[in-house]
């Protein structure tokens, strides 16, 4: 059906002896050898610790949970982004805050890092832009998995005030 | 010379040579294949062990040595449940011990001319059989590859070792024969004997072009590196034959694997590059007909060794550049194209010399 | 008998009927707010408004009688211009804070709202602004703004719980729900209103923030806090019941629960025993389920059946009740059989039954057909005897009773929870509870019930029947059960009351004993691995 027919090049003589081909390879290892070796360097390894790559800016890293204007935490613990985590790596365990405006907030808000699949769905599952990806930072290496168990506070580490303004029109 | 004196000089240049030389290029050879294929692979190779500090420039190359040994050192060292325990534990020995053999009758500087009486100082033992012995003793190593395949009782391990058995044999005649054109130009199988006949000739690459490139492919095969690495193929048997070793075990199976190359480059070296011969500059000799040992002597043991460090360099280079062949493209190679050749070029060589004399 | 049409469907119905329970039979659904089977109708939410031939203007189908040739349209056109319209207007003041309200999930405005209108907001300006998180009562929370003003928590205070507590104040944007001065929402069925509440303005004080609804998984169960045995929903999350709902038993609670049944789960979640134990050489060790067991074996045999007192508990499930009843009329017939369970307390003329224990009615019938006599737990006397097998930890000891039971050689005690008992245990069996168990009660009326397994129990915790049957085996009982269908199929063939019953005919609703129909082809032997009863030893 959809079998496609690949014509086969016929190999010249000096493909077909082997050595001349197998010289040109050499050329061609010998050149890029030569050249890291003595000219300029054309190395792609970065020197990882010393030297980091930039992430473009839609990287998904590390979550980050964002603040409000008077640097108390933005999740109003509605549980909608460990709803819509197909890997279900968020807990939370929500508490009153006793506010008037917004009642609820996470007593704890958890993320398994090594459950999470970095889908980005807490993202956009979020109706109060508290939980980001954007922190550009890797789940570092621990020795227990426990610490890989992040809690409110390191996800408020990096956590800056949200660009959105809560609640939406006509409020 | 009494017998006495020659054991005495024999042991000192054993230790000089092997312990001095062929060991230490064998160690640093491991760290330069690596920095040798990083740079034709755009990498930068090994470069974290710094063992005196970023300002020194030999500190990461030291210290990745010194590194990897005491690595290989303090690993656990394990033996197979179901093995054969005094083979797997004798194999390693086996594959090293001919490797270094081959040293013994390898020149690294001038001797006697052909048909003079005197000591040669650059040279273990001058047989009269020379390279024959090195063919012997080559022919040995597959011992140590075929026995620790077969003690690992491992079904990787067996089938690196039948690998490595039947690529060694098949490659050992081709190894053998594409060299007798050789013997047949400069008329004597002893290497002193051949390097000096180069230099009142030609080189043996110039009289002898097929075979060299037929001794190099052999000879690669031999030392099963890649394009010829299917006895100890990763992506196939994890590391052939020896699969099951680990610790200073596996270090001494790829050590005998590094002598053996630097042995094979030594060796062609001699037999196409004309050994310690300076193009163009004669060696002096003394009225007795020996040679006369001076700075010229030192010129031509380094000359000696920056022609073996170049065949080992285009070894290596042949190694990353090319990829595995199939089992049975190298059967065929070897039987089918390599050794036709290589009569065939015994035949031509034959018939020109008939022709010329 | 009017007869009328519901969307081209012709019915005809008893006088009276009103529209909307015309279409519910010809299985139409019509979508209501403050329409409740179990209230008063008030017609006050216009939600089911539909499309008559008797009237220009569409007619809330809750409300409006059933006429001969009525012509009824609850799909067209006009209807689903109003629906959309009524639920614009209810939806004017709601804050629409679904994220953060505990109703969102199981809400009825979001129902509707997704299903009749769909349709974004078309209001600028600012949404009337009334109390949030007001505390009503104990139990009970208000959030004003999402308070759609259905009354159906006035009315249920009003008519069902018999305490107007509930009003209405001020008028137009400006009314909400209140209680009266000086009042509480504090009466004995209050948690019911955050139950019929549509939105997720009246929440539940317990319950409130604990999970998202849609993280739930539920079971059927029984509540036995009381011998009503009111029909209920097991809401179980990560494993763990975090709250009891009524489930709709028009045999036994309607819709309705108490409060102190429905908050009841929390006192089953800590302190649980979950391993067995046995004296090995006078000291207590941790045992697995098979040693324990025939630890208690050998005491049992050892002693002989003539020194044994046994505490029976009517919290037994009717199957518990089965096997252990053959225990005792089998191998350990001889026995002295006690019967505890918790005293009485409370009760009212609505659903609180003095008795707090769940099936005494079944216990009692089952071991009266099986033939096991047994006094109550007050009369208890340990004279002659050396061992005490004691189902059950909740049987409100006293200190005298348990120093009698404390003189005895052995106690194997059958418990779930950490109790004296526990500490005075020989042999420490442990047990399942109601909602780990499959099996079932008998209500105070003598209705019989299904429990639904809800909660997976640790692997060591077994049933008290589990236990009855094993002992029983290995004393020589000669009858063995793989599954609580089983049990149960054996207990309704040699029960009277249960026959005809079994768990499909059950159904949600349960049946009453002696209403079973006789099977029409008596079933020979209904014990998978065993004679049933009169062919045992």
């Amino acid at each position: 059906m959809a079998t496609v027919q690949v014509e086969r090049r016929e190999l010249t003589l000096a493909e077909k002896l082997y050595i001349p081909e197998v010289v040109r390879g050499l050329v061609v290892t010998t050149r890029q050898m030569l050249k890291n070796a003595f000219g300029k360097k054309d190395v792609a390894t970065i020197q990882y610790p010393e030297v980091k790559k930039v992430y473009p800016d839609r990287f998904r890293g590390r979550h980050r949970l964002t603040t409000r204007e008077d640097g108390t935490v933005r999740c109003v613990a509605c549980m909608l982004c460990s709803t819509a985590c197909p890997a279900k790596c968020i807990h939370i365990v929500a508490g009153d805050r006793g506010g008037a405006d917004v009642e609820k907030y996470p007593i704890s808000f958890e993320i398994d890092l090594l459950v999470c699949v970095y889908c980005g769905f807490c993202e956009e599952a979020c109706p109060c832009d508290a939980i980001r990806m954007d922190s550009g930072r890797h789940p570092l290496p621990s020795f227990s998995r426990d610490k890989q168990r992040i809690h409110k506070v390191q996800l408020l580490e990096d956590g800056v005030r949200s660009i959105a303004r809560q609640g939406g029109e006509g409020t | 010379m009494s017998m006495g004196e020659l054991i005495l000089w024999g042991l000192v240049k054993f230790v000089c040579i092997v312990l001095g030389w062929v060991m230490l290029v064998a160690t640093v050879l491991t760290l330069m294949e690596r920095k040798q294929s990083a740079a034709m692979q755009n990498r930068v190779g090994p470069n974290r062990a710094l063992i005196f500090g970023k300002k020194f420039p030999l500190s990461a190359f030291l210290g990745q040595i010194l590194a990897d040994a005491l690595k290989v050192l303090f690993k656990e060292d394990y033996e197979p449940v179901n093995g054969n325990k005094w083979l797997h534990r004798i194999a390693p020995a086996l594959g090293l011990i001919p490797a270094m053999l081959m040293w013994l009758v390898i020149p690294f500087g001038p001797g006697p001319p052909p048909g003079v009486e005197g000591h040669h100082w650059f040279q273990m033992a001058d047989l009269n059989v020379g390279i024959i012995f090195i063919f012997a003793i080559a022919s040995m190593s597959v011992y140590g590859a075929t026995i620790g395949a077969w003690a690992s009782n491992s079904a990787f391990s067996l089938l690196g070792g039948l690998r490595t058995a039947a690529q060694m044999i098949s490659y050992e005649v081709t190894l053998g024969l594409s060299l007798v054109g050789i013997f047949m130009i400069y008329g004597s199988v002893q290497l002193n004997d051949i390097i000096w006949a180069q230099g009142d000739m030609a080189w043996g690459i110039v009289t002898q072009p097929l075979a060299f490139v037929l001794f190099m492919v052999a000879a690669v095969a031999e030392t099963k590196r890649a394009p010829f690495d299917l006895p100890e193929a990763e992506s196939e048997l994890a590391a052939g034959y020896f699969t099951e070793y680990s610790s200073m075990r596996f270090a001494v199976f790829s050590l005998g694997e590094f002598i053996g190359i630097v042995a094979v480059a030594a060796i062609a070296a001699c037999v196409f590059l004309g050994g310690w011969q300076i193009p163009w500059v004669e060696t002096p000799l003394l009225a007795d007909g020996t040679v006369d040992y001076g700075w010229l002597t030192v010129a031509q043991v380094a000359i000696f060794l920056v022609k073996m460090v170049f065949i080992i360099w285009l070894q290596m280079q042949i190694r990353w550049t090319l990829p595995r062949f199939r089992y049975d493209q190298l059967m065929k190679l070897g039987w089918v194209y390599l050794l036709p050749l290589a009569i065939f070029n015994l035949v031509i060589t034959a018939l020109v010399m008939y022709v010329l004399r | 008998m009017p007869t009328m049409t519901i969307d081209g469907q012709e019915i005809t119905v008893d006088r009276g009927t009103t529209v909307l329970q015309a279409a519910t039979q010809l299985g139409i659904d019509i979508p209501t707010f403050c329409y409740h089977p179990g209230l008063t109708i008030v017609a006050n939410c216009r939600m089911c408004l539909v499309d008559t031939n008797k009237s220009p203007k569409p007619l809330p189908a809750c409300h409006a009688t059933a006429m001969d040739g009525m012509e009824v349209w609850t799909q067209n056109e006009k209807v689903q211009k109003v629906r959309k319209s009524v639920l614009e207007f209810i939806l004017v003041n709601h804050p629409v804070d679904c994220p953060i309200c505990d109703q969102a999930g199981e809400c009825v405005l979001q129902d509707h709202y997704f299903n009749f209108s769909a349709q974004p907001s078309r209001l600028f300006h600012r949404k009337q602004h009334k109390p949030k998180a007001k505390v009503l009562g104990p139990d009970i929370m208000l959030d004003a703004e999402r308070c759609i003003l259905c009354t159906r928590c006035v009315r249920f205070c009003d008519e069902i719980a018999k305490t107007p507590q509930l009003t209405v104040v001020n008028r137009g944007e400006h009314s909400e729900i209140t209680t009266f001065p000086g009042e509480e929402l504090d009466n004995p069925y209050a948690i019911n209103v955050v139950d019929i509440c549509p939105v997720g303005a009246l929440t539940s004080r317990d319950f409130r923030f604990q999970t998202r609804v849609w993280f739930l998984q539920t079971g059927r169960s029984v509540c036995p806090e009381c011998s009503k045995g009111c029909t209920i929903r097991v809401d179980t999350f990560e494993g763990v019941p975090r709250r009891y709902k009524p489930a709709h038993n028009p045999q036994v609670n309607d819709w309705w629960m108490c409060d102190t049944g429905r908050l009841s789960y929390s006192d089953y979640l800590d302190n649980r025993m979950e391993g067995p134990t046995t004296t090995v050489d006078g000291k207590r060790r941790v045992a697995d389920t098979e040693s324990a067991v025939r630890g208690a074996v050998e005491i049992l045999r050892k002693e002989g059946a003539g020194k044994v007192v046994v505490v029976v508990s009517p919290w037994f499930t009717n199957e518990d009740a089965y096997l252990t009843a053959r225990l005792l009329k089998g191998p350990l017939s001889g026995a002295a059989v006690y019967m505890g369970g918790r005293p009485d307390g409370v009760q009212d003329d609505i659903l609180i039954e003095a008795d707090k224990n769940p099936n005494r009615r079944g216990v009692a019938e089952i071991f009266n057909a099986v033939g096991v006599s047994y006094a109550p737990l007050s009369a208890l006397s340990t004279a002659g005897k050396t061992t005490a097998l004691i189902f059950g930890d909740n049987h409100g000891l006293s200190d005298a009773q348990r120093d009698l039971l404390g003189g005895l050689d052995h106690r194997i005690v059958v418990g779930a929870f950490m109790t004296p008992l526990w500490r005075q245990a020989t042999v420490f069996l442990p047990a399942r509870i109601h909602w780990e168990k499959d099996g079932s009660f008998t209500n105070v009326d003598g209705v019989v019930q299904r429990l639904e397994r809800v909660v997976k129990a640790a692997a060591t915790a077994k049933s008290d029947g589990w236990y009855s049957m094993k002992m029983g085996y290995a004393l020589g009982g000669g009858y063995r059960f793989d599954t609580p269908g089983a049990v149960f199929d054996a207990l309704c063939h040699d029960v009277p009351g249960f026959a005809g019953m079994s768990y499909s005919r059950l159904g949600d609703h349960g049946m009453v004993l002696g209403s079973g129909e006789p099977p029409l082809v008596p079933s020979p032997d209904v014990a998978t691995d065993g004679p049933a009863l009169e062919a045992a030893p």
